[in-house]
């Protein structure tokens, strides 16, 4: 089992403080460190679930020109906690005729499914990180799949029609763009050749480039598709108010409603923290360094934890833009963004990027260019290197407008009685296998 | 590999675990109750897969059976609603015929499996005292430090996705193509003349055929051509 995941030291003062208490090093290493470091993420978490609320609503009303909470507290501040307050308090119901054990369990479900994901997500570096496994990424959209089982459960055990419909709905739509999702990352997987993802973000420092550079298209497809993922507007047709009341959650209320609400907000996380691992460099921020390297190693380790931060919460307001500047997408339009854009643009990326590199390494020792340096930890590339890769990187961007537009030219007018009468496998009366397409003359 | 302190904790329970929850999901009256038995019997096989070492097809078989087949599965019991708390009172074990059946087919499996374990326990004792001699350990392909050089990790991804795209790319691209081939096939048997009349999608010049064949679709046109007036 030990070569399965690593675990890290905690910081040398917490360290010592530790072995004061006499503990044994194994003990503050596999015990301790681990849970002080668990319960900090889990906290962070929830207290972020509560102050996005905030964060929503203020910035709702400012682009409405409201003003937003301001009754709570200094500007409205302790707003979020007086809700949290009177869910806390509020009466559990649970419909009559619903199914009693899933009932319970679906909001549990939901919330571990997200909340699990942390453990492996690289905030920063050394100590800033609860575990490093091989399968790092695997193990973030395996775990993460599993929460769309959750929701799926709640609109059933709710025996009721809008839930089950908004259940129906959101598996539907997970299962699209899941696709597209897991598709996307496989480009910047190749620039990293491996799975952990602290190994993606050393790859990245390696390399000294973030891979927005080199994967603008895989960025977009990830975001979109983790936007639909999360059931967030302008996709959040599972939940759409004016067509199924709240959706899978409508039977739900006070503390099971609001653990769905905290899995939707850390899932949130989860889907910019990935962003961020795999195309903002993760932890890296130029110069950043040169403070370790002066000697102040926690210093270090603690503003490579802010600028993850920062570079996340720049992501997160993305959503909340998007919020509350789109209209909510029609089903068919969701399926078809799924399926006819954000697919085939997830496959182009792998084959463009599959190219780019392969160019790349073909070009090293042409006519005297030098394009790579070394391939063994992730690619590392020359200057050359570099400016052929991000050229390959925004010609994607065109190139996959292109196809996408070619794909979808004129697509509603696909005509199934036409391809029927050209295509005919079996002459209806008879049933025998027709031997050639029968002429259109009758 | 001869089990022993967490390690074995680990396996007895999870292995448990997937024993009694294959066992419930034959025994559970609801459907989806059933559904999610046979998850847990997937998580705790993935479970059992990380004790062996491969985690890479551990982490696939969560990605996706539980988070593709099974949200499919629950999604289709759910569309079909199989109504089957009301169906309570069935029996359990079905005739004595099919009961002989079954219990023939679990003989043999058993035979098979008991094979299978002895087979298996002599090969792993014997892997075991290979990994012991050290020359043989020496030959072993080393692990690579991971990222932050504390621990090392191991190289199951990189192996698999060798022999797969190295030694079982046919296999593996005639399976995709497979897949593809049940997937347009199953889009046009599903496709009844029913729902392509109500969808206003049947190719008029085949009609005539097609009343041929099924009477009674002469009696849903009419139907349907009534609803439509009335519209």
């Amino acid at each position: 089992m030990a070569n399965l995941l690593a675990l890290f030291a905690p910081p040398n003062v917490i360290n010592e403080l530790l072995q004061r208490l006499s503990l044994s090093p194994e003990t503050i290493n596999y015990v301790v460190w681990p849970f002080i470091q668990i319960g900090a993420v889990v906290t962070a978490i929830a207290l972020w679930a509560l102050y996005a609320t905030y964060m929503e609503r203020k910035i709702s009303a400012f682009m409405q020109a409201r003003l937003g909470p301001m009754r709570v507290g200094p500007w409205g501040l302790l707003q979020p906690i007086a809700d949290a307050i009177k869910l806390l308090t509020k009466e559990d119901l649970r419909p009559d005729k619903a199914d009693p054990y899933i009932f319970f369990f679906a909001p549990f479900i939901s919330v571990a499914a997200a909340f699990i994901v942390f453990a492996v997500m690289p905030f920063g570096p050394d100590w800033g990180v609860i575990t490093d496994i091989n399968i790092g990424l695997l193990f973030v959209l395996s775990v993460s799949s599993v929460g769309v089982l959750a929701l799926i459960l709640a609109g059933w055990s709710s025996n009721s029609k809008y839930a089950l419909l908004g259940g129906l709905r959101s598996s539907a739509q997970m299962i699209s763009y899941e696709v597209s999702m897991g598709l996307a990352l496989i480009g910047a997987l190749m620039f990293a050749r491996t799975l952990s993802l602290s190994g993606i973000v050393q790859a990245q420092g390696l390399d000294s480039i973030w891979y927005i550079f080199y994967q603008p298209l895989g960025l977009v497809i990830f975001l979109v598709s983790g936007i639909a993922e999360n059931n967030r507007a302008p996709f959040d047709l599972p939940e759409a108010e004016s067509e199924l009341v709240a959706g899978f959650h409508t039977e739900y209320s006070g503390m099971r409603w609001s653990l769905f609400f905290m899995a939707e907000y850390a899932a949130m996380i989860v889907v910019s923290a990935m962003a961020t691992t795999l195309y903002l460099g993760g932890w890296y921020f130029p110069f950043l360094w040169r403070i370790d390297h002066a000697g102040y190693h926690s210093l270090f380790v603690l503003l490579s934890l802010v600028v993850f931060i920062a570079k996340m919460v720049v992501l997160l307001y993305i959503y909340f833009w998007l919020r509350w500047t789109f209209p909510r997408y029609r089903y068919d339009q969701l399926m078809d963004l799924g399926w006819k854009w954000m697919l085939p643009a997830a496959l182009l990326n792998i084959a463009l990027t599959a190219f780019a590199v392969f160019t790349v390494q073909a070009l090293d020792g042409w006519h005297g260019l030098k394009t790579i340096e070394s391939l063994t930890r992730g690619v590392n590339l020359t200057w050359q290197g570099k400016v052929i890769m991000v050229a390959f990187g925004i010609a994607g961007l065109f190139i996959a407008a292109a196809m996408l537009s070619a794909i979808n030219w004129r697509s509603r007018d696909f005509n199934l009685k036409k391809q029927r009468r050209q295509v005919r496998l079996v002459s209806p009366p008879q049933g025998q296998p027709a031997v050639a397409p029968a002429p259109s003359e009758s | 590999m001869v089990l022993s302190g967490w390690a074995a904790v680990f396996f007895w329970v999870f292995a448990v675990a997937a024993l009694v929850a294959a066992l419930l999901t034959i025994l559970a009256r609801n459907a989806v109750h059933s559904a999610l038995f046979l998850i847990s019997t997937l998580v705790s096989v993935a479970a059992l897969f990380i004790l062996l070492g491969a985690e890479f097809i551990a982490g696939v078989q969560i990605l996706v059976y539980v988070g593709g087949v099974m949200v499919l599965f629950l999604f289709v019991i759910m569309l079909v609603n199989v109504s089957a708390e009301e169906r309570g009172h069935e029996l359990l074990f079905n005739r004595p015929a099919q009961v002989a059946a079954s219990a023939i087919i679990l003989a043999l499996l058993s035979l098979g499996l008991i094979y299978a374990i002895r087979q298996g326990y002599d090969g792993l004792l014997k892997r075991d005292q290979d990994r012991i001699t050290p020359a043989v350990a020496a030959a072993q392909p080393p692990t690579q430090p991971n990222a932050t050089r504390v621990m090392r990790i191991s190289q199951d991804t990189q192996r698999v996705g060798g022999s797969l795209y190295r030694y079982g790319s046919i296999p593996f691209e005639v399976a995709s193509v497979l897949l593809l081939v049940a997937i347009v096939g199953s889009v046009m048997l599903a496709r009844t003349t029913k729902q392509e009349l109500a969808a206003d999608d049947v190719d008029l010049e085949l009609l005539p055929e097609l009343i041929a064949t099924e009477p009674e679709l002469a009696q849903e046109i009419e139907k349907l051509a009534e609803t439509q007036t009335k519209l």
